[in-house]
């Protein structure tokens, strides 16, 4: 008797507690209000986001979209699967994992061209004109981040073994790279370069960056995603987002609107100041928008194909996921020009 | 003893796992959000071993962090029971030291330390010693009248006696602090592990985190779940054996 009373009372417990839970509404949310979760907080690399939101592009698409900054705990695909986001930010090795996994998600927009993640280091103490030339260096790498794999993936094809170079753990805190103890410390060369650099040049410390890209690395870092089911029920919705979102880009991009862009910015992100800001967007813009002939917001087919190939060499994922049937972008597959 | 603990644990485990997995099939959930019984199970089979060796790991820092916790408090809980001045500069320090995030400190330990074992030790100490701290400071502080006055009227009181007969007085409830604090112990190493190493399963489990892979965690929760109950085992048979020996009835008999 006294079992079944417990047993009664921890089924009732839990039903209490489950349906004090917000996953036991999280799908019976408003159709009307949409919500986009970044990949990080709001900073220059979601301008086009900002500017989008601040200059009433979604508003006039008839969207009332909400953007919520992310972080490392907040996951975009989580979201979008746990009904709580209708569009979010994550980068391609999330996007790669999570389909291989069985997530419904598609790609509908590539924010960056160009991955800018890099490597900074001091060129007055190591000198790296090509990649033969991390032999014997400590690189600074992120176990289970992105930039593992493309370290990885670059030493591989320069023909360096792991055990010719000293791989560092990485975290937030650039003190090891400070100390000099890392030669090669992985940035994001628009957001956080202009704040790690202006640090060091102050110190009076020559600095700069090692781009996998030019040494034939081509990856994909943010893009906007969508949930299938939400692509095949309400395709006008995506439509309208991505309008919206890609006016803002543009406008966002536009050297004439400069000031603007900064003012919105400064607005979402009051830690940075306005001169800071400026160096990143126009880093950022070299990243969004390289090449004059190819739109803001291709989907580089290429560069995602390369990114799935080097998850599947490195058994990230078990087997190719066929990354093209989920690229569903406007511009998917235009030819980019040779680098 | 252990066995209960085990089991405990074990019920504990395998209810949460089961909650989780009617969360995913009742919600249809992907295995990328929430794996699967299968996905859990190859996980566990591939990173059992590994996973068990960072735990063993994480656990030695932990006790280690966790002595030197232990004298750390009955050092700063002695000299903070004094009413003179430097007791009390030491029990204020102690308390603003505490209320600094660690996250914050983290950089400043970097630069003194460097990321190794000296780093985990001390997070783990800085967390795990507080609520040491504060049950300390009220054991030592609390004079034993009937005893106390005994040898202060025939004027046998010494500097050390009241420490002493404080101690004695309150060991039961000394033994229950440092085996509940053992648990913050454990968290505070894989804390510690998460901000400030390259090993143990604070760190495997940041990689997981990194690489979305939740059945990587959950084997990683098992084997803390485990470790934890054993060293809560090691310090409660411990408490009962000093209790014994010191001829201390144990707590629920007459």
């Amino acid at each position: 008797m006294k079992t079944k009373i417990a047993l009664l009372m921890l089924s009732a417990t839990l039903a209490a507690v489950w349906l004090s839970s917000p996953l036991a509404y999280c799908r019976d949310r408003n159709p009307h209000k949409i919500t986009y979760r970044l990949k990080w907080i709001l900073n220059t690399s979601s301008a086009g986001d900002i500017y989008a939101d601040a200059a009433g592009y979604f508003a006039q698409n008839g969207l009332d979209v909400q953007i919520r900054p992310g972080g490392p705990e907040r996951d975009p695909i989580k979201e979008l699967e746990l009904g709580r986001a209708e569009f979010g930010v994550a980068s391609a090795d999330q996007i790669i994992r999570a389909l291989s996994k069985g997530a419904d998600i598609v790609v509908v927009y590539q924010l960056f061209q160009i991955n800018p993640l890099q490597w900074i280091y001091r060129p007055d103490k190591t000198l790296i004109e090509n990649p033969r030339d991390l032999m014997g260096k400590t690189i600074g790498i992120t176990h289970g981040g992105i930039d593992e794999n493309i370290m990885k993936a670059l030493l591989a094809k320069s023909g360096i073994k792991l055990s010719e170079v000293e791989l560092y753990s990485v975290r937030y805190d650039f003190t090891p790279f400070y100390q000099a103890r890392v030669d090669l410390w992985p940035i994001y060369r628009n957001a956080q370069g202009p704040v790690i650099g202006a640090r060091l040049e102050e110190a009076g410390e020559k600095i700069a960056y090692f781009n996998p890209d030019k040494h034939g690395i081509h990856t994909v870092a943010n893009s906007v995603i969508t949930s299938g089911k939400i692509l095949r029920t309400r395709p006008e919705l995506v439509d309208q987002f991505i309008h919206a979102l890609h006016r803002g880009w543009e406008a966002a991009m536009e050297p004439s609107n400069t000031e603007k862009t900064i003012a919105m910015i400064y607005q979402a992100d009051k830690n940075t100041p306005a001169e800071t800001i400026k160096k990143q967007l126009e880093l950022t813009r070299a990243f969004v928008k390289p090449y004059a002939q190819i739109p803001i917001g291709a989907i580089d087919a290429s560069a995602w194909r390369q990114t799935e190939k080097i998850m599947t060499d490195q058994k990230l994922i078990d087997k190719p996921v066929g990354i093209d049937q989920f690229l569903r972008g406007t511009f998917v597959n235009a030819k980019k020009p040779q680098r | 003893m252990l066995h209960k603990r085990i089991y405990q644990f074990l019920i504990i485990y395998f209810l949460g796992l089961s909650a989780l997995f009617i969360v995913k099939y009742s919600l249809e959930l992907s295995d990328y959000v929430i794996p699967s019984p299968a996905e859990v199970w190859s996980a566990a089979r591939q990173y059992f071993f590994s996973f068990f060796i960072n735990s063993v790991n994480t656990l030695c820092v932990a006790i280690l962090g966790h002595m030197i916790s232990i004298c750390l408090a009955t050092a700063v809980a002695i000299i903070g029971s004094k009413t003179n001045w430097i007791g009390s500069f030491i029990k204020i320090g102690a308390y603003n030291i505490q209320a600094y995030p660690i996250v914050a400190v983290a950089p400043i330990i970097f630069i003194l330390f460097g990321d190794g074992l000296s780093s985990r030790l001390l997070i783990t100490a800085m967390i795990c010693y507080f609520p040491l701290l504060l049950s300390f400071i009220g054991v030592f502080s609390e004079p034993v009248a009937h005893i106390e006055h005994f040898y202060n009227s025939t004027g046998q009181m010494t500097w050390w006696l009241p420490i002493k007969i404080r101690l004695f007085e309150n060991i039961s409830k000394l033994i229950t602090v440092i085996s509940g604090s053992a648990t913050v112990a454990m968290v505070g190493t894989i804390v510690a592990e998460f901000i400030a190493a390259d090993a143990g399963i604070g760190y495997r489990i940041r990689i997981a985190l990194y690489q979305s892979d939740l059945a990587k965690i959950l084997v990683a929760l098992f084997l803390i779940g485990i470790c934890t109950s054993l060293y809560l085992f090691v310090l409660e048979y411990s408490g009962t054996r000093i209790k014994k020996k010191l001829d201390i009835p144990a707590e629920g008999s007459q």
